[in-house]
């Protein structure tokens, strides 16, 4: 399997490069029209319908509703809430990413090694990513219950105290980044071991006749050249904390209280359970502005 | 490049693996396991990990439940129609980008891919849900399909960008030189070769479709429900049916699970915004 790291081969640009040196690459600019509509009623109409109910007083039970000019933006910024969902928000990405990194590069190296049954391990291992978001955190609650779980049942057996995993809100914290980074860490290592698998041979060949213990060669050979496949892994993972809503909304539902509600969690309840449209709509409003960090990083990371 | 290895970190790299993969397939071990168990081995203290009686009650239990059915039957509806808009339109625009070296709104096109794969799904649900509301779309198997297909799109694209870009360009030469038209060559020059591709695609937007939780918790009530929304259902109730629930989460997610593990060699590129190829 030979793989190409994007930072100077992205896919795209590949293909560009290819089609610019070949005359035959001038088909038609239609080809791409379908996708924009697409993308114009169920992405584009939506956001902006949700700029318009940002401004106005609409909830779900409304009759009439009108102008109101910046006061749902005034109100949620106001809200102790959203400081908090903020907060569980950079805690989450970055206690996830902190956990998923290093086993995910650890995970990649070792199946690097390309051992026997390495195939096996390989698919074993990317299990967890494939399956349902709602049913892992079924799986989990299900194992983390208190009472009742195999979790503190296990813990039981070597005589340790049975925890509150989900009721502390410490603890569901904890839970909710550990739930992530067992579904998310697949993600990480395969990642990675393409990265791994498309570096080029000649530094290390060469920091090896130099004489270069496995340590150092990781430290200042392989760490550097996987840098731009590790900065892609960054982004999608903060992308990922900031969209976080299947496992969290299972597990805990944002609480207890409100220890585990993230962005997207305070949006869903200002949409659904408060069921005020138009602070929801200007909340996520908000969001998207977190969206602009996020695609310059890309432009950043490909280019 | 590779890494020699010697054989004391042979047997460190066995243990890693091991520890990993039973890390990894233990909760869903559990999950099967409980959803062949009665009530009484369900609750075990110390819980036991290997011997049980098995039964097959959880499992009739869900699958006579008409509103499972109903889900499973609005489930491979939603994603079918879902992923057949994804993969066409998809694979139509990647042609485009893959095939015309210039051309006015390719920067755009790919802004918008990485605004769609980074937007929280809840900034989108919640005008969706007014939109649906006031155009009588709600609870529409149709209308979720063109959602499902819109928020997998970049997905779609960034694979089959990367696939046909591998086509040799020489194989289209032949047959444009012959006189087929540029859809013709797509259909039975390009697709052909990248079959393999092709279906990676579809299986991988597929899983996308098939996992998606917060359109149809949004958009859907009884006749558009599907199963990762019943399945999560199960926590709402008072008394958690945890046999049942087990049954009903196997049956969710391990066919597409399994699925995709075959194709898992050609997901990296889409799984990278087309960043990272494999």
């Amino acid at each position: 399997m030979t793989s190409t790291v994007a930072h100077d081969v992205g896919a795209t640009r590949a293909a560009r490069s290819a089609a610019r040196r070949h005359p035959l690459t001038r088909i038609g600019g239609w080809y791409i029209a379908p996708a924009w509509v697409l993308i114009l009623l169920v992405i584009i109409v939506p956001v902006v319908v949700s700029v318009w109910l940002s401004f106005r007083n609409e909830t779900l039970s409304a009759v009439d509703s009108k102008f109101v000019g910046v006061d749902n933006y005034r109100t949620v910024l106001g809200s102790a809430d959203l400081f908090s969902a903020i907060r569980v928000t950079a805690v989450i990405s970055i206690a996830t990413l902190l956990l998923q990194l290093p086993v995910g590069f650890l995970l990649a190296v070792v199946l690097h090694k390309e051992l026997r049954g390495t195939r096996f391990f390989r698919s074993a291992l990317l299990m967890p990513m494939l399956l349902t978001p709602v049913a892992v955190g079924l799986m989990w609650r299900f194992m983390l219950n208190a009472d009742a779980g195999v979790v503190n049942g296990l813990l039981g057996v070597i005589d340790v105290a049975p925890v509150n995993w989900l009721g502390d809100r410490t603890m569901a914290l904890f839970c909710v980044v550990l739930v992530d980074s067992w579904q998310n860490i697949p993600f990480v290592m395969l990642l990675l071991l393409a990265g791994l698998q498309s570096l080029p041979s000649g530094p290390l060949e060469a920091a090896e006749v130099d004489g270069a213990s496995t340590v150092q060669r990781y430290r200042f050979v392989v760490l550097p050249l996987l840098a731009p496949v590790a900065l892609v892994v960054v982004m999608i993972r903060i992308i990922e904390s900031i969209k976080l809503f299947d496992i969290i909304y299972i597990l805990t539902q944002g609480g207890p209280g409100t220890a585990t509600q993230n962005l997207s969690m305070l949006d869903y309840r200002y949409g659904f359970s408060f069921l005020n449209t138009s602070q929801a709509a200007a909340l996520g409003v908000m969001m998207c502005v977190l969206l602009v960090p996020i695609y310059r990083l890309w432009v950043k990371a490909t280019r | 490049m590779t890494v020699q290895t010697r054989s004391s970190s042979k047997v460190g790299a066995y243990a890693i693996l091991v520890i990993a993969t039973l890390l990894a397939l233990f909760p869903l071990y559990w999950t099967l396991l409980t959803s062949v168990r009665s009530r009484v081995d369900i609750f075990a203290d110390p819980p036991r990990l290997l011997s049980f009686r098995f039964l097959w009650g959880n499992y009739s239990r869900v699958l006579n439940d008409q509103r499972f059915r109903d889900s499973l039957f609005a489930t491979v509806t939603i994603t079918t129609g879902g992923t057949v808009i994804a993969t066409v339109l998809g694979t139509l625009a990647a042609y485009q980008l893959a095939r015309r070296a210039t051309f006015r709104g390719r920067r755009p096109f790919e802004a918008v891919l990485i605004i769609i794969r980074a937007l929280p799904g809840i900034v989108l649900a919640v005008p969706l849900y007014e939109l649906a509301i006031k155009l009588d779309l709600y609870d529409r198997p149709i209308a979720m399909m063109f959602v499902y297909a819109a928020i997998n799109l970049p997905f779609s694209v960034w694979l089959m960008v990367g696939f046909i870009a591998g086509v040799p360009l020489e194989l289209e030469e032949a047959a444009r030189v012959d006189g087929a038209g540029e859809l013709r060559t797509l259909w039975q020059i390009v697709l052909p070769i990248i079959r393999p591709g092709l279906a990676a695609t579809t299986i991988f937007v597929s899983l996308l479709c098939w996992n998606e939780f917060l359109i149809p918790l949004v958009l859907a009530d009884r006749t558009a429900q599907t199963l990762p929304v019943y399945v999560g259902g199960f926590v709402t109730s008072r008394t958690i049916d945890w046999g049942a629930m087990a049954a009903a989460a196997s049956i969710a997610i391990l066919p597409i699970a399994i699925l995709t593990l075959l194709v898992q060699r050609q997901l990296v590129s889409g799984l990278s915004l087309g960043a990272v190829k494999d």
